[in-house]
């Protein structure tokens, strides 16, 4: 009975600040994903839920439930809450057109930034600004950041970088799949990379506060590693961007609860 | 990162528009059948009916601008049916929501009153409901743009009010989006009774219980 307890229902936490989707419009791909990380890493039908949460406050509420066992989150959100929320890193998510690491890239005006001290009283504005110590210590940590400096969280990184354009003392943060894109805007030649991160994790999966045992997250790694290779796992990757997942690779100077 | 759903911000359009008595019996028919469409997707929980509205919209479209390729009706009936198309083929969303906004410019350039500014309307809710840079055309600042040009061309059009505040709150103007929410509560009360007044009141009052 107890065995069958175990077993029966955990919750995979998805959350992913900044980021498009509405819990609803997420639901079914995420139970569709949820339904084929079972199957491949054999655990009981049903046995994983799954749930969406597009902000950070709903996703730290929901990975506070009892039944949060598992999180599927952006690296800047595993370092700003795995010590709180005791991750552990089961494997790194390798997305589609990015790969399983990203450099994130400071974006400045053309001009105006000589070095980290020309930065004082600047505001970073960022996808990742609800994770001041990755921007601090993980995106930026070889450019050390003027005490006084704000970072600060937006999804709409096209106004952002329209006011950075525009000559206030504000630069962006941007993650790869921005970065690459900055040619595209029309005013490119206004804007300046100063600065790149040295590659890290795009996404994780992590077990929270050890709520699986670790026999099951070790038939769940392996199934999880698998995914994208195995017929039919590979479908419920495809809407989320994920091409499979690998073993986590953390730097050096990650947070490890 | 993860992209979840990126696709399923295409507005839900307006009940049928008026009839224009200029536009040819066919065009409107056409329209209409849209409209039709769009609302029985709207309520459709099984996804491949709803592809199939989405396709029968489409070739709705297609058959209108064959009769009246400048016409706001086909315009923006083209427009909705590729906001149907979005919501039915999420990994393809982009390229339809971009093909959208192009629908919608074209048909507020022909008649940017049409179905109460509708063009206007529907293109600002696009803009801020869509996804942003670069993952697409979703554009916070120039949604406010297109809900004020749509709210000074229909300025007691509820809808017209909503979409301002809901573009306004998109871009952190808290107090814009309340004294327009407001106003689109006023605006609503003061129109006959009917299910879509019930449905802006709503609206409204969700909006003004979100400080």
């Amino acid at each position: 009975m107890s065995t069958l307890l175990a077993a029966a229902l955990a919750t995979l936490v998805f959350c992913a600040p900044g980021y498009p989707g509405g819990a609803g419009d997420a639901q079914p791909l995420i139970d569709q994903f949820a339904s084929a990380a079972v199957a491949v890493s054999g655990w009981p039908v049903g046995s994983l839920a799954a749930v969406y949460d597009p902000t950070e406050e709903g996703g730290l509420a929901k990975l506070s439930g009892a039944d949060a066992a598992l999180a599927f989150v952006p690296y800047p959100f595993f370092v700003e809450h795995a010590a709180q929320l005791h991750l552990t890193p089961l494997v790194q998510a390798d997305v589609t057109d990015i790969g399983p690491k990203e450099r994130w890239t400071l974006v400045a005006k053309s001009g105006r930034i000589t070095g980290p001290a020309s930065m004082a009283g600047y505001t970073i504005l960022s996808v990742a600004g609800y994770a001041p110590d990755f921007v601090r210590h993980s995106a930026l940590g070889s450019w050390p950041l003027p005490p006084d400096i704000k970072i600060e969280q937006t999804g709409q990184i096209l106004s952002a970088l329209r006011r950075v354009a525009a000559g206030e003392p504000v630069a962006a943060l941007l993650d790869q799949t921005q970065a690459a894109a900055l040619s595209s805007l029309p005013f490119a030649a206004d804007l300046k990379a100063v600065v790149q991160s040295p590659e890290l994790p795009v996404a994780v999966i992590a077990v929270v506060d050890s709520r699986v045992t670790a026999s099951r997250a070790r038939t769940l790694q392996a199934g999880l590693l698998k995914m994208g290779q195995a017929s039919g796992s590979a479908d419920s990757l495809q809407p989320l961007r994920l091409h499979g997942f690998v073993l986590p690779e953390l730097p050096s100077s990650a947070v490890v609860p | 990162m993860i992209v979840l759903a990126a696709a399923a911000c295409a507005p839900r359009p307006r009940p049928a528009p008026p009839v224009q008595s200029a536009v040819p019996a066919s065009v409107t028919a056409m329209a209409a059948a849209i409209e039709l469409d769009a609302k029985r997707s709207d309520q459709e929980p099984d996804s491949k009916i709803r592809d199939q509205l989405a396709a029968e919209a489409e070739r709705d479209a297609q058959s209108c601008l064959a009769l009246e390729p400048q016409a706001a009706a086909c315009l923006y009936g083209s427009a909705i049916a590729f906001g149907l198309e979005a919501r039915a083929h999420p990994t393809r969303a982009g390229e339809f929501l971009t093909s959208m906004l192009d629908a919608l410019a074209r048909a507020e350039s022909a008649n940017p009153i049409y179905d109460e500014a509708g063009p206007a309307r529907v293109r600002a809710l696009v803009l801020i409901r869509a996804p942003g840079w670069p993952l697409g055309p979703g554009d916070a600042e120039a949604g406010v743009a297109a809900a004020r040009r749509a709210v000074a061309l229909r300025p007691l059009y509820p809808p017209n009010l909503l979409a301002l505040a809901e573009a306004l709150a998109k871009n952190g103007d808290g107090s814009g989006a309340q004294e327009n929410y407001a106003r689109a509560r006023a605006a609503a009360l003061a129109s006959p009774a009917a299910a879509d007044r019930d449905e802006w009141l709503r609206q409204a009052d969700q909006g003004l219980q979100r400080k």
